[in-house]
């Protein structure tokens, strides 16, 4: 039977809220009686209520953007958390609460599902910072993985089960009509029992409605779709199915895809030419009335699937088949996330591998500090010694770029 | 979560929107009462006590206050105000929206007797235009609508918090942008088939369209039908879009100034617009969605026209005229909560302690606790076992 949104919700009053958030008082709302000398309103009743319902541990991390500290439940301490506080940035003066946090917090609020993290309460302090309590992912990421070559080795099978588990999370954002615009390893946080959680809202924005301008300066510039380098203006989930595409290269490779050195839109460009093919109107019609775009003069062709076979082998024929699909350069023939996945590979040999089979050594807790402190579109730091910056020159402000100019 | 498949319904329980800001009326009316009582409460607490009056209650009494009435119709008043200001800065209708029903739910749990609307609502239509990803800098929009930058700034917190954090609101533009493509589409005979509930085919479908009755004289779309001849697939065309622009008008005016969000959901706001708009139209629209056998349809369809009452009882006579906004400012004045009358000091205040992080200052008191202790020891010697200080 068609079920019409029109069904069954209110006049009724919601039959069951968040769990977390607490019911104001009753709903014949007799006032509080007064206490002391201030009563509060509604609102701060609820938000003190919240905060008191957590005790806030060690820090796990600071960044620029945020401090990430362990909590638990004061009712039940088994019950933790990672409480991310954001941290009031210069930008206050010219815009007051952040872009990112709002769309953060914004996109969260909404996202209910087992591979997103899992945004458990909002309050404030009285200093007015902002505090979202978020699920606690203590095993760090999938960066640190890909990237621990001597100590972590995993088969085709666990890149099944993690590219389907992405695949899950990045298809429940856009039929809800979100685009995440920044998924890449180190954004996928891997839980307790080895599932993995796409985090970081903080460049995600609802899909606009059409003739309505995005921005193009957005993603991470290694897992960034061509179709933005040429700053199309107007763009879909697509955008997502291509860093998708760069993180399932990079789990089969171990290395960034699109590695582009010294990180600059033009390299990317000439790089997603090498390895792809170029972008020209007999295989994305249209691209050449974008506005941003120019190729390097030499054509190269769409390289054949023998040769994406040959570098990507380990995934057998059928997974080479989905990665070519995921990262065609005309966003209208890319694969969609529904697309993906249909695709014949989740049922192809082998199974996907069970979550207790999983590696889950991507770090540790303080993995998850640093990941939640870092501000969307910046590379991450190197897992090595020295503490050298992986992405220190691209660390750019992204989505302030175009207004503050 | 074993269940093969979430329908749209599961998804739109899952929202905020669904999960904090839906109300039955009753529920709704008695929100706001308890909101006007403990604004009440607040502000006779901090009236002056020159007569060592403490019974705030009987000396509120004797004030002439705003009532829930007035405030409902103070806040109606500037939910207009920020539809007019957004229009005028040409911001996409989501922004203006999400704008009115932040500062529609942020009166949900704040009184205007605490914070009166002329404060809040360049707030939300700020932080409006920020979720809803229109870029303007502050300076620039505190210029355009010639305020003080921290005055816009100052509330924010107190908006984002009696938001309860959950920034998202559901429209229903996109749905009846939806219809209008849909009913173009059969129109012109290319649907036939709609899962699960239509069976005709496309030039039935398309025949049925064109047999449509008449809209009724009292239906908000300007389409007639032509005085003579019959009906062509032009004049079907010309019906389905004028349809649509009557809809989008309520959809902007009174969706937007009643409290049609609170009550029902994007789809039953969207299809009551529809009706007012073109009856026939929505009626033919719904046997295509919702089979005359389905169980639930005579639900839906009560719903939907309890829906239209609410938004056809709305006339732009209701909003309170420039006289009786400032008649009902000036009463406010008299009741109002003198603690939150400086906003921006308050803010700056705050603002000043959040550069102290939590932490330093339990360091701070730590040692300070810690400085007390040694001292004291110093004084009367070590302190006794078991004997505790029970300082901190």
């Amino acid at each position: 039977m068609l079920k019409s949104p029109a069904l069954d919700v209110p006049p009724e009053p919601p039959a069951k809220r968040r769990k977390t958030s607490p019911e104001p008082e009753s709903d014949d709302n007799t006032p509080a009686p007064i206490i002391n000398s201030t009563v509060k309103d509604l609102a701060a009743q609820l938000d003190e209520a919240e905060r008191k319902k957590y005790v806030k541990g060690r820090k796990l991390g600071s960044g620029q953007y945020a401090d990430v500290f362990s909590a638990h439940l004061l009712s039940d301490p088994k019950q933790v958390f990672a409480i991310k506080k954001i941290k009031i940035g210069p930008e206050v003066k010219e815009f007051g609460i952040s872009y990112d946090s709002l769309r953060e917090i914004r996109f969260l609020q909404e996202l209910n599902h087992p591979n997103i993290i899992k945004l458990h309460a909002v309050f404030s302090t009285k200093s007015q910072n902002l505090n979202l309590v978020l699920e606690y992912l203590p095993q760090g990421d999938l960066l640190r993985l890909i990237q621990d070559t001597k100590g972590t080795t995993y088969t085709p099978a666990d890149i099944k089960a993690w590219m389907l588990m992405l695949m899950r999370a990045v298809h429940f954002c856009h039929v809800n009509g979100i685009l995440h615009r920044d998924i890449k390893p180190n954004n996928l946080l891997i839980a307790a029992d080895g599932s993995i959680k796409l985090a970081d809202f903080g460049l995600a924005r609802a899909m606009a409605d059409p003739f309505q301008p995005m921005t193009y300066n957005t993603i991470t510039i290694w897992y960034r779709p061509p179709e933005l380098f040429f700053q199309a203006q107007h763009y879909g989930d697509a955008v997502d199915v291509w860093s998708c595409g760069a993180v399932f290269a990079e789990l089969i490779g171990r290395e960034v895809l699109f590695r582009a050195w010294p990180e600059t839109e033009i390299n990317m460009v000439r790089l997603i030419c090498e390895k792809v093919g170029t972008p020209t109107e007999d295989n994305w019609p249209g691209v050449s009335k974008l506005r941003g775009y120019v190729t390097p003069s030499e054509i190269i062709p769409l390289r054949p699937k023998e040769q994406w076979s040959a570098s990507f082998r380990a995934i057998g024929e059928v997974g080479v088949d989905l990665l070519m699909k995921t990262l065609t350069l005309d966003p209208r023939q890319r694969l969609t996330a529904e697309g993906v996945l249909r695709h014949p590979f989740w049922t192809s040999e082998p199974r996907p591998s069970k979550l207790r089979d999983l590696p889950r050594r991507g770090g540790g807790k303080e993995t998850m500090g640093e990941d939640l402190t870092q501000r969307g579109g910046e590379l991450p730091t190197a897992n090595g010694e020295g503490g050298k910056k992986r992405g220190d020159k691209v660390a750019k402000k992204l989505d302030f770029g175009i207004m503050t100019k | 979560m074993t269940s093969n498949t979430i329908s749209e319904d599961d998804l739109y329980r899952t929202t905020s929107q669904y999960r904090l800001w839906s109300f039955s009326p009753e529920a709704l009316a008695s929100r706001r009462r308890g909101t006007h009582e403990l604004a009440l409460q607040r502000a006779w607490q901090h009236a002056p006590t020159s007569d060592g009056a403490s019974d705030g209650a009987a000396r509120g009494s004797s004030v002439d206050c705003l009532t829930v009435g007035e405030e409902l119709r103070l806040v109606q008043r500037y939910c207009n105000q920020i539809r007019t200001t957004s229009d005028h800065f040409q911001w996409p209708v989501q922004v203006k929206a999400t704008a009115v029903q932040y500062l529609r739910r942020f009166y949900l749990s704040n009184s205007c007797l605490t914070y009166p609307p002329k404060d809040i609502y360049k707030t939300v239509l700020f932080l409006a235009c920020k979720t809803e990803a229109t870029h303007m800098t502050l300076s620039e929009y505190a210029r355009r609508i010639s305020t003080d930058p921290d005055a816009v700034l100052a509330p924010e917190y107190k908006v984002m918090q009696a938001l309860r954090f959950t920034l998202d609101v559901r429209q229903p533009y996109r749905g009846l942008k939806g219809v209008l493509m849909e009913l173009l589409n059969m129109a012109n005979g290319m649907v036939g088939e709609v899962i699960d509930a239509e069976t005709r085919g496309a030039k039935e479908l398309q025949a049925s369209l064109l047999d449509l009755a008449k809209p009724s004289s009292d239906a908000k779309t300007p389409w007639k039908a032509p005085a003579t001849g019959s009906v062509d697939v032009k004049h079907l065309t010309d019906r389905i879009n004028a349809a649509y622009s009557a809809a989008r008008t309520i959809l902007d005016g009174p969706a937007l100034l009643t409290d049609a969000y609170f009550l029902y959901t994007p789809s039953q706001i969207l299809l009551a617009a529809l009706q007012l708009a073109d009856e026939p139209l929505s009626s033919f629209y719904l046997t295509t969605k919702l089979p005359i056998s389905s169980d639930v349809r005579p639900k839906i369809l009560a719903t939907i026209s309890t829906c239209a009452d609410l938004l056809f009882s709305f006339s732009d006579a209701v909003i309170i005229s420039k006289e009786e906004r400032a008649r009902l400012e000036e009463k406010l004045e008299l009741c109002r909560d003198p603690s939150t009358r400086d906003l921006v000091q308050a803010h700056a205040a705050a603002m000043r302690g959040s550069d102290e992080d939590d932490e330093a200052k339990a360091r701070k008191r730590k040692a300070a606790r810690e400085k007390s202790r040694q001292e004291g020891e110093d004084l009367f010697g070590p302190r006794l076992n078991g004997v505790g200080a029970g300082g901190g």
